[in-house]
C-alpha cells in the first residue's frame, strides 16, 4: 500500500527510516484499513465530484481550450500547529516587507539610494511600472493578495520558492478540495483537529471592502473570460464574495468614474479585484491592443476614484530575477532577518553568476525570468544533453533573461498514484501555496490552510498544473490540547 | 444588473424551453405518425423541417427526408441551432460563464446533464433516442423546479424567466402550426378520424390533453384546443399565459428608459388582445394561420425589443455645467475584430445567433 522507494531526503509522512511521523498515524491507519479497492473507489467518486461541480481549469493546448480536472489526490497533507506558527509569521513578514519595497521603489526609491540594489534591476525592468511612480493606493498597499510558494528543503526546513504578487490563483481549490475531503472521508477530517479555509471569501470581501470610501460598496471581480484557465476561480470568488464577475467590455470611463453597465444604466465601481495582468488593463496606458481591460481605467485610479487590487506595477517585485534580493529587502524595511530563508539564486545578469550557471548547469534549475506556470522552466538532472546545450545557447544570447537555483530536494509526500502496473501510495514531490490578504489597514491575514502542489509523475520536480501536477487538500492542524476555535482562522 | 449576465440569463431560459419544445416536437411526430399507415400516406417529418427552419438544409445533407435523419438532426447535430445537443452544449456554457448567478443546485443540474448528453450522442447511437427524448423532458421540468425552489427571485430569475416564456409562447404557436402543415395537402380530412387522432396528439406534447379534457370534456374539436393553446390564461403553455409571463417580468425587473417603457406597452397591448380577442371559432375561420403567423410576428418583434431595450444599449444619466441632468441612451460598445486573447469567440458567436434568431 505504501511505497517509498522515490522517497525523498524529507518526506512528509514517514521518517528517514521509515517509521510514521506521529500526526501521520491515524491518516496512514485509516487509507491502510481502506484497501486499494476502497481508495480507488473514493478516488472516482472525488474526481467526479469535481467534474460534475465543473471545477476545472483550462489548458491551451487549441483555440478553445480544453476543460480538465485538476487531479486531486486523497492523502491530505498535514500541518503542524507549531510548522504552521512559523510559515504565518515568515508570510507576514515578506508580504508586508514586499510592500513597503513596492510603496518605496514607486516614491522616494530610498533602497535604490542606499545601493542595496542596483537601480538598473529595477527601473531598467520591462516590469516596472511608470504610470505608478507617485500614486497613493489607500493604505500604501500595494499587494493586497499574495500567493508565496514554499518548499521543503532535505533537511525539512520550509523555504521561500517564488512570490507571486499579481494573480495569485489556486485558493478556490483549496476550499473546493476541503469541501470533497469533507464529502469522502468526513471520518478522518473529523479525527483531526483541522482549521477551516471555508472563510476566505469572507477575508477577501472585508479587506476589499476596507478599502471602500463609500459604505454600500460596490466590488467587481475583472476576468479575462471564460477560456482564462483560472476562470472558474473567478466566478467562485464572486459569487461567494457576493461581488460582481466583469469582463472588461461590461466596464467604462466616465468623468475619472468606473462604471459597470447594467440594464439599469451605469453603477459606479469602488474596488476592482483585477484577474489580468498590468500590461492587458488598459489600452489607453498598457498594451493598446487589449480588448480584456478598460479604457482610461488608469486615469480613474489615478484619480483616486477606484481600488485597483492587486496594484499594478507589482510584477518588478515577483519577477525572478528580484527574488535573489528579497532577504535584503526584508532586513532594509524591517529591520528582521527573514523568517523563511530563499533558496540561493544566480543571476543571469550577473557575470560571476553567468560563469558558475553554464558551467553547472547540470546541477541547477534554470528559470526564464518573465515566464510563470512552469513554462520554458530546465531542470537540469533531467534534461537531455541537446536542451543543455539548447539551454546554455539561450543562456549565452540573453543572460538578463534567466535565473538559475540549485537544484532542491524538494520534500515528499505518499500519494495515490499507479506505478509499475499497480496503485498504491508512493512518495512524489510537493510544494505549499499559502494563501495572504492585506486590508487597508496594512495588517497581512494568512488562510490557515495552502494549496498543495504534488508533481504525480515519477521524479518530477514540477508541480504546475499545466505541467501534470496535481493538488492536495492541506489540513493546518490547531495546537493540541488548546480549545477548538471554529469560524476564525486566527487566534 | 449587467447588461451581459441578463443577457445570458435571458438566453438561458431561452435555451432550456427550446430544449424541451424540440424534444415535444420529436414527440408529437412520432406519435402522430404512429398508425399513420392506416390512414393515409402522410409525410410528417417535413412540416417538422419547416418549423425548425431546416428544410433546405436537411436535403443537402441528408437526402430524403427520413425520421432518422430528422431525429439525428434534431438530437445530436452540432451545427443546427435547433437541436437538443447545440442548445445543451451552449447552455451549459452560458451556464459556466453566469455561474455566479445562478444556485449551485441549478448550476451542477446543467452540467450533469451537458455531461449525460455528450456521454449519450457523441457515441452517435440514436436507436434510443425515445429514451434520451424522456430525459430531456425530465431534465427540463426540473430545471424549472430547481428556478423556482432554489433561486431568489432577483433581476437574474426575472431574465431567464422572460426567456423561457417567450420561446414557450413562440413554440406553442409553432407546434399549432404543425399541425396545420399537416392538414394543408388533405383540408377536406376536417373530422376525420386522423383528424382526431392528430389533435389528440397535438394535445399531448403540450401536455394539455389532461387540461383539454378537464375543461372541456370529451369531444376533443379544434376550436377549442386552438382556445386552449393560444388564448388560456391558466395553461401554462398557453401564449397568453407567456406573454403575461414576460409583462409581470419586466414589471419586476423595472423600466428606466423609453425603450424598456414602450417594451412594456408593447406586452400589455398584446396581452390586452388575447384577453379580449378572438373565440377560438373566430380564429380558425379568420385563417389560423394568419393568426398564428400574426401571433410568430408579435413575439419576434417583442424578442428584438427586448435585446434594444435591456442588452444592446445601455442609459446613461449626465449632467451638464449647469447642473441639469439628462439621460441618454447609447450603444454598447461592439467587440471589434483582431483581440488579444482567446477570450471573445463565445461572444460573437453568442450575438450572431442571437440576432439569426431574430431575424428568422
Amino acid at each position: 500500500m505504501f511505497d517509498r522507494s522515490d522517497a525523498a531526503p524529507f518526506d512528509e509522512a514517514f521518517e528517514p527510516y521509515g517509521q510514521v511521523r506521529p500526526e501521520y498515524s491515524a491518516a496512514i491507519d485509516y487509507f491502510s484499513r481502506q484497501g486499494v479497492e476502497g481508495i480507488e473507489h473514493m478516488h472516482q467518486s472525488a474526481d467526479l465530484a469535481m467534474l460534475n461541480q465543473g471545477v476545472t481549469f483550462t489548458v491551451y493546448s487549441d483555440s478553445r481550450g480544453t476543460e480538465k480536472i485538476f487531479p486531486f489526490d486523497l492523502m491530505p497533507r498535514l500541518i503542524t500547529a507549531a510548522e504552521w506558527d512559523h510559515i504565518e509569521r515568515g508570510i507576514i513578514q515578506r508580504v508586508t516587507a514586499m510592500n513597503m519595497f513596492l510603496e518605496d521603489i514607486y516614491h522616494e526609491q530610498k533602497i535604490l539610494r542606499s545601493g542595496l540594489i542596483p537601480p538598473s534591476q529595477i527601473l531598467g525592468s520591462s516590469l516596472y511600472c511608470r504610470e505608478m511612480t507617485g500614486l497613493n493606493p489607500i493604505g500604501g498597499v500595494h499587494v493586497h493578495i499574495s500567493g508565496i510558494d514554499l518548499i521543503r528543503n532535505q533537511d525539512g526546513e520550509f523555504m521561500v520558492l517564488e512570490d507571486n504578487l499579481r494573480c495569485p490563483s489556486g485558493v478556490s481549490y483549496v476550499i473546493e478540495n476541503r469541501l470533497v475531503s469533507s464529502r469522502i472521508m468526513p471520518d478522518l477530517l473529523g479525527s483531526y483537529r483541522v482549521r477551516p479555509v471555508s472563510q476566505y471569501p469572507q477575508m477577501l470581501y472585508e479587506a476589499m471592502n476596507s478599502f471602500s470610501q463609500s459604505r454600500d460598496s460596490t466590488i467587481a471581480v475583472l476576468t479575462p473570460g471564460v477560456y482564462n484557465s483560472a476562470y472558474f476561480e473567478h466566478t467562485f470568488l464572486a459569487s461567494q464574495m457576493g461581488a460582481e464577475l466583469v469582463e472588461g467590455p461590461d466596464l467604462l470611463v466616465n468623468n475619472d468614474k468606473l462604471y459597470m453597465k447594467t440594464t439599469r444604466g451605469l453603477k459606479r465601481i469602488d474596488v476592482l479585484y483585477l484577474r489580468l495582468d498590468t500590461d492587458y488593463i488598459d489600452p489607453l496606458v498598457f498594451r493598446p491592443d487589449s480588448l480584456l481591460g478598460v479604457p482610461g481605467l488608469m486615469h480613474v485610479y489615478r484619480a483616486g476614484n477606484v481600488t485597483l487590487a492587486n496594484a499594478p506595477g507589482n510584477g518588478v517585485a515577483d519577477d525572478k530575477s528580484l527574488y535573489a534580493y528579497t532577504p535584503d529587502i526584508i532586513r532594509f524595511y524591517l529591520g528582521e532577518e527573514p523568517i523563511l530563508p530563499i533558496v540561493p539564486t544566480y543571476l543571469g545578469s550577473r557575470p560571476d553568476d553567468l560563469a558558475y550557471m553554464l558551467n553547472h548547469l547540470p546541477e541547477l534549475v534554470i528559470k526564464p525570468t518573465d515566464a510563470s506556470g512552469g513554462y520554458g522552466l530546465v531542470v537540469g538532472s533531467h534534461a537531455s544533453k541537446q536542451e543543455l546545450a539548447e539551454c546554455a545557447a539561450n543562456l549565452k544570447a540573453n543572460p538578463d533573461h534567466y535565473v538559475a537555483q540549485p537544484i532542491q530536494q524538494l520534500s515528499t509526500h505518499p500519494s495515490f498514484v499507479e506505478q509499475d502496473g499497480k496503485q498504491a501510495f508512493c512518495s512524489r514531490h510537493i510544494d505549499l501555496r499559502p494563501f495572504a490578504i492585506c486590508g487597508a489597514d496594512g495588517d497581512v491575514k494568512v488562510l490557515s490552510g495552502g494549496l498543495t502542489r504534488v508533481a504525480l509523475k515519477r521524479g518530477s520536480l514540477v508541480v504546475n498544473s499545466s505541467q501534470g501536477g496535481g493538488s492536495k487538500d492541506t489540513w493546518v492542524l490547531y495546537p493540541n490540547k488548546s480549545p477548538v476555535q471554529t469560524g476564525d482562522s486566527h487566534a | 444588473m449587467l447588461s451581459r449576465a441578463a443577457r445570458s440569463l435571458y438566453r438561458l431560459g431561452f435555451l432550456i424551453e427550446r430544449t424541451e419544445n424540440i424534444a415535444r416536437i420529436l414527440d408529437v411526430n412520432s406519435r402522430m405518425s404512429v398508425e399513420q399507415e392506416a390512414f393515409s400516406e402522410l409525410d410528417v417529418w417535413s412540416p417538422i423541417l419547416e418549423i425548425t427552419h431546416n428544410r433546405e438544409g436537411f436535403e443537402e445533407h441528408f437526402g430524403e427526408v427520413s425520421a432518422a435523419g430528422v431525429v439525428r438532426l434534431l438530437l445530436a447535430d452540432t451545427e443546427n441551432p435547433y437541436s437538443v445537443r447545440a442548445c445543451i452544449i451552449e447552455a451549459r456554457e452560458i451556464a459556466r460563464t453566469a455561474r455566479e448567478m445562478l444556485s449551485e443546485e441549478l448550476w451542477l443540474h446543467i452540467n450533469l446533464f451537458y455531461l449525460q448528453t455528450e456521454h449519450e450522442l457523441s457515441g452517435g447511437d440514436l436507436h434510443r433516442w425515445k429514451d434520451f427524448s424522456e430525459k430531456v423532458h425530465l431534465f427540463c421540468n426540473a430545471f424549472h423546479g430547481l428556478m423556482q425552489n432554489t433561486m431568489v427571485r432577483g433581476d437574474a430569475w426575472q431574465f431567464m424567466r422572460m426567456g423561457v416564456a417567450l420561446e414557450r409562447a413562440q413554440m406553442t404557436q409553432r407546434i399549432l402550426q404543425i399541425k396545420y402543415h399537416l392538414l394543408l395537402p388533405s383540408s377536406s380530412d376536417v373530422g376525420s378520424a386522423l383528424d382526431m387522432h392528430q389533435w389528440q396528439a397535438l394535445l399531448r406534447s403540450v401536455s394539455g390533453y389532461e387540461a383539454y379534457r378537464r375543461l372541456y370534456k370529451a369531444k376533443i374539436e379544434p376550436a377549442k384546443v386552438v382556445k386552449l393553446l393560444l388564448l388560456n390564461p391558466g395553461f401554462p403553455r398557453s401564449v397568453h399565459f407567456g406573454i403575461r409571463e414576460v409583462s409581470l417580468a419586466l414589471r419586476e425587473i423595472g423600466m428606466c428608459n423609453e425603450d424598456q417603457f414602450q417594451l412594456y406597452r408593447d406586452t400589455e397591448q398584446f396581452l390586452d388582445d388575447l384577453r379580449g380577442g378572438a373565440a377560438g371559432e373566430e380564429i380558425i375561420s379568420m385563417g389560423l394561420f394568419n393568426y398564428l403567423q400574426s401571433v410568430d410576428s408579435r413575439c419576434h418583434l417583442l424578442g428584438m425589443q427586448i435585446h434594444k431595450a435591456f442588452f444592446d444599449t445601455i442609459t446613461v444619466s449626465l449632467e451638464d455645467d449647469r447642473e441639469r441632468c439628462f439621460t441618454i441612451q447609447i450603444n454598447q460598445q461592439q467587440q471589434a475584430n483582431g483581440a488579444v486573447g482567446i477570450r471573445d469567440t463565445s461572444n460573437d458567436q453568442f450575438t450572431t445567433s442571437g440576432r439569426q434568431e431574430l431575424s428568422a
